[in-house]
């Protein structure tokens, strides 16, 4: 399997590591009234698609990014990879 | 006061040597290593006149060369100041920047062919994951080599050299010496 690395262009999935799905980059306010419960369900509570999956994945062999990779769990065709940290500051840009 | 003598990643007082058809492969001990690391919102230095490469490159100055290392991050190293401080000169050079000490943590291997790119792409597809016809000089990647974690930098057409943990020099270089054998061997 090719990982499309956004900067380095495909590299083999076995220079990286999988995290799991890619909601991990929204990590709830721990200053919340809700705190408890939603660091359960964020800790413990992810969806299981079958199909288009957003995932995380780190070149640990390789720039040592983490990547979000959006991936097809029935065919494993990888439909895109962005940078998490772009995600990330896209999202926290946005509000979201 | 004990008399302390340096020795080479391989543990040996000279640097090790190895021929083996027309590749030969040489432990580069005279080379001094600092990283460097971008702080969020500086902007990028040219230390010792260098232009800092883009993502999978290295370049060459005078005597000191760059290689991209992750994104903001680089390794800069220099052939003439192993006995010297690189990383304090590094650090006057790229004030505002992260600079880091790396020369002990690493083992650098010069691959060196002397019949053309030809026994220098063979050996490379045997041992790393990488398209030779996209790995042109001045082309550097990070990659699995014997699931060890390497630096590889095609220096020049024939010319390549691997970084890798010191701490695994020895199983680097039996890699490095076991594939140019079984070449030099499938040649004769």
């Amino acid at each position: 399997m090719l990982i499309p690395h956004p900067s380095l262009g495909p590299r083999d999935a076995e220079e990286f590591t999988y995290l799991g799905d890619s909601r991990l980059l929204d990590r709830p306010d721990p200053n919340a009234p809700d705190a408890e419960s939603a660091f359960c369900d964020y800790v413990f509570l992810r969806d299981n698609p079958a199909g288009v999956h957003r995932e995380l994945w780190f070149h640990e062999q390789g720039d040592r990014s983490w990547l979000v990779v959006t991936r097809d769990t029935v065919t494993h065709q990888v439909l895109g990879a962005e940078m998490a940290r772009d995600v990330a500051l896209a999202r926290k840009g946005s509000g979201a | 006061m004990s008399e302390l003598r340096p020795i080479t990643a391989l543990g040996a007082v000279l640097p090790r040597f190895g021929s083996f058809g027309a590749l030969e492969i040489r432990e580069n001990a005279a080379m001094a290593l600092a990283s460097l690391a971008l702080r969020f919102g500086t902007v990028e230095p040219m230390p010792f006149g260098l232009i800092l490469p883009g993502p999978g490159r290295w370049v060459a100055g005078q005597g000191v060369a760059a290689l991209w290392t992750g994104p903001g991050q680089w390794m800069i190293e220099a052939e003439c100041c192993i006995e010297l401080d690189f990383a304090a000169e590094l650090k006057q050079a790229a004030p505002r920047c992260s600079v880091t000490e790396q020369t002990d943590g690493w083992v650098a291997f010069e691959i060196i062919s002397r019949a053309g790119a030809i026994p220098l792409e063979a050996l490379l597809s045997k041992l790393v994951n990488i398209d030779p016809a996209d790995f042109g000089p001045g082309r550097a990647t990070r990659t699995g080599l014997q699931h060890m974690s390497c630096f590889v930098v095609r220096r020049g057409d024939t010319h390549v050299v691997v970084l890798g943990a010191r701490s695994s020099a020895g199983s680097l270089w039996d890699a490095l010496e076991t594939a140019a054998k079984r070449l030099e061997e499938k040649v004769t």
